[in-house]
């Protein structure tokens, strides 16, 4: 017997999985991707009792067809990897509909054990489940947990190791009622088959006639084959991926999909379970509903949401500005003390130099704005987890679809505010290849916050108390750009019904401060690394080609590598009012992640501080001398906002598209739009300032 | 008639899908099927609906709403 226990955790999206999963783990977890598509995995490890159980978070589905890749990796999953237990986590305040994966999960055949979640919002409404009955009709066990309160955590642990090498141990006592009245010749007592002793799920006659045949068949064929019976069902309901592994000869056994009638069966079923496992249906009117009345009304949902996201960027920008102070003050000391030691020490020249203005500047200066990105990030969650954000995509429906996308293809637009990787991965579960493209092509001119840096610092500095006016209209230019391409890309002619909004909205519920604190700690830590490598490195590179020319070490920047790649490159944003080669040189290692623009400004201008105000000042000054000013930022910001986005958004989109030709369009076609809105900003504005 | 013209508040029952396999199967995991029973809960003015549908809420965009078939429950 092996002492690990691996257990996956399966349910439908929302119902409280990661909550549940989190409990366990803790912040304590590996997250990786699925191999080969950027599905990502989530893998935690803890001990309880003398069992050490390996925890495998499987992605949110809604059914175990081969219809989605989330789906198709859920089953591969349990049908070939070795794992022991699945735990099916259901959220019992809409237990009818999650009933639906239980059966299919059941009819795999792996040890499946009920962790029943959200019981007190069935409290709440005072409806009662006969947990008594649950398990007897399904035959696998039923724990009550709370993922929030952390009860019952224990007991499903408990069961999950007794029942890891049972399939099917309880006694199960059903008849399948509905089946019967709609099918007159089907006699419960006079059942052909002894199906019902032995399986969870059981069809009419004429289904099981044709199972047993199969299986047979399968078995004959295929010899040692894990459950022939799962195998043959999805063969009478024509799925392709199992015809394609066990190809059979279907010629008078199957002649036509039996898919419908076997999906309907399970549903009378489920409707059976629910009659008698649950009481006082409908008691009192859930509190959601009444939320829901304002939070999408016809007339006030969409200006709450829009007050809804200015609250969001107003913490952002002020309460996050406010506490970006002390880390301002913290760098400043730090610098100066660094330089300070090194000179005590008579570390050369080229090591202070590199150390202070090229490291410390140029990652320091990134690390200031954690607090911005923290505050984004936390409100994001917040939304995320408190079930706002698919009525979002309810609201913004009707407009989304007259730009020829549904209501869902703005989930991902939102999440790219926080950062524009995710919100590419989110894309995939649009319906259509179409859709998802061209959502991927809108999403990174969403303003993500590794923009936010460029914006608070240039708008500061340039823009004095209209500071986060300036900043604000960078979100929504981001916005109208999208929507002019959205609209621009949309073929009016496709009928297709395939776009259209489909998307459940869950229960609100308060959302959980230890799933928010952990999302938003794992997002501080990339945030971080980012700092420490990407950034980091960059910071060196440019140091280096900032100092350094074909004569040596310079002491004169404009003679170095970097100062001669910048002016080659001066003509083209010259339009712009972007032609100087420092700003040339910014933007360019700007590609390697958005915040460098920032930290290069630091380095090229030898600034240590460059988001104090003293900092600052000295930065508006050196600018003003080669004549940029105010117009010359706000083009600046423009540019940063659209121009071709950060090298692992590039990264994601080809995963994604996996076609080197549509993410080589997507880098010109970005650049080529941020060139022709900053130099339209930059020449009208120079005809009024 | 369709789900498009249902009136708020009221109790429907589905006779029958006119969509494509794909979308007619994402329905079904969803929930809705031939002879379900679905609560109107709320139209926006673009034409999407939010139903109750076995106990959970979905939105639906306004050209799925069309090709499902309803006769309303008295």
């Amino acid at each position: 017997m092996k002492d690990e226990i691996q257990v996956g955790f399966i349910g439908n999206p929302n119902c409280g999985k990661t909550t549940l999963f989190n409990a366990y783990t803790g912040a304590n977890l590996k997250v990786a991707n699925w191999p080969g598509v950027t599905v990502e995995k989530k893998e935690g490890v803890f001990k309880y009792h003398n069992h050490r159980f390996k925890l495998v978070d499987l992605p949110g589905i809604y059914s175990l067809t081969s219809y989605t890749m989330e789906e198709r990796l859920t089953r591969e999953y349990i049908l070939n990897s070795n794992v022991d237990v699945i735990v099916n986590i259901v959220d019992a305040s809409s237990l009818e509909r999650n009933l639906y994966l239980t059966l299919q999960l059941i009819e795999l055949g792996k040890p499946v054990v009920m962790a029943l979640n959200m019981m007190d919002i069935v409290e709440e409404r005072g409806m009662e489940i006969d947990l008594h009955r649950l398990p007897e009709m399904l035959g696998i066990p039923v724990v009550p947990v709370s993922a929030r309160k952390k009860t019952g955590l224990d007991i499903l642990m408990h069961t999950v190791a007794h029942h890891r090498s049972k399939h099917m141990d309880q006694n199960l006592e059903h008849h399948h009622l509905k089946s019967a009245e709609k099918d007159p010749g089907h006699k419960h007592h006079e059942h052909r088959h002894e199906h019902h002793m032995e399986y969870t799920v059981v069809y009419n006659d004429k289904i099981e006639d044709k199972i047993d045949e199969i299986s047979e068949f399968l078995q004959r064929k295929y010899g040692e084959m894990v459950n022939p019976r799962w195998h043959a069902i999805k063969i009478m309901e024509l799925d392709e991926s199992v015809l394609k592994k066990y190809p059979l000869e279907l010629k008078g056994i199957v002649y036509n999909s039996y898919e419908e009638e076997i999906i309907n069966q399970k549903y009378d079923f489920i409707e059976e379970i629910i009659e008698e496992v649950l009481v006082n249906k409908n008691k009192k009117a859930a509190s959601t509903d009444k939320i829901d009345r304002i939070l999408t009304h016809r007339y006030l949902g969409l200006p709450i949401f829009l007050l809804i996201m200015a609250f969001v960027f107003f913490l952002t920008f002020q309460i996050g500005d406010f506490v970006k102070g002390g880390f301002e003050v913290t760098l400043g000391a730090f610098s100066s003390g660094a330089r300070y030691f090194l000179t005590t020490i008579h570390a050369g020249n080229f090591i202070t130099s590199l150390l202070v203005d090229g490291v410390i500047a140029g990652v320091g200066g990134i690390l200031t704005f954690l607090p911005n990105i923290f505050i984004l990030f936390l409100a994001l969650a917040y939304l995320e987890d408190s079930g706002y954000m698919s009525r979002v995509a309810y609201i913004m429906d009707g407009i989304m679809g007259k730009l020829g996308l549904s209501g869902r293809a703005f989930i991902p637009m939102l999440l790219g505010f926080g950062c524009t990787v995710p919100a590419i991965m989110a894309s995939r579960s649009l319906e259509n290849m179409r859709d998802s493209r061209r959502t991927i092509l809108i999403t990174p001119f969403m303003s993500c916050s590794a923009r936010l840096p460029i914006y608070v610092l240039f708008s500061q500095m340039f823009f004095g108390k209209y500071a986060m006016l300036a900043a604000y209209s960078m979100y929504l230019l981001g916005i109208i750009v999208a929507i002019l391409v959205a609209f621009a890309m949309n073929n009016k002619s496709d009928k297709n019904v395939g776009n259209t909004l489909l998307i459940e909205l869950p229960e609100y519920k308060s959302p959980n401060i230890r799933t928010i604190l952990i999302y938003v700690w794992e997002k501080v830590k990339e945030y971080l690394t980012k700092a420490g490598t990407t950034i980091f490195a960059a910071s060196v590179i440019i140091w280096f080609i900032l100092n350094f020319g074909t004569s040596g070490m310079v002491t004169d920047m404009s003679q170095s590598f970097g100062a001669m790649l910048g002016r080659m490159l001066e003509p083209v944003l010259a339009p712009a009012g972007l032609g100087m080669w420092q700003v040339v040189v910014a933007l360019i290692s700007g590609i390697a992640a958005k915040e460098i623009v920032v930290s290069s400004f630091s380095v090229l201008f030898h600034i240590g501080n460059i988001t104090s105000p003293s900092g600052m000042a000295s930065l508006t000054d050196i600018l003003g001398q080669y004549g940029f000013g105010a117009l010359n930022a706000y083009a600046l910001m423009v540019f940063s906002l659209l121009y071709t986005p950060c090298a692992a958004t590039i990264g994601v989109i080809q995963r994604e598209m996996r076609s080197t030709k549509w993410t080589l369009f997507v880098i010109i076609f970005q650049l080529g739009i941020a060139l022709l809105v900053s130099t339209l900003v930059y020449q009208i504005g120079s005809l009024f300032f | 008639m369709t789900l498009q013209n249902a009136k708020i508040g009221a109790v429907y029952t589905v006779k029958s899908l006119d969509l494509d396999r794909a979308t007619t199967r994402r329905l079904e995991a969803l929930g809705l099927t031939k002879g379900t029973d679905i609560k109107i809960l709320n139209r926006s003015r673009g034409g999407s609906l939010i139903l109750m549908v076995r106990g959970s809420r979905l939105a639906v965009g306004g050209k799925i709403a069309e090709t499902i078939h309803t006769e309303e429950v008295s």
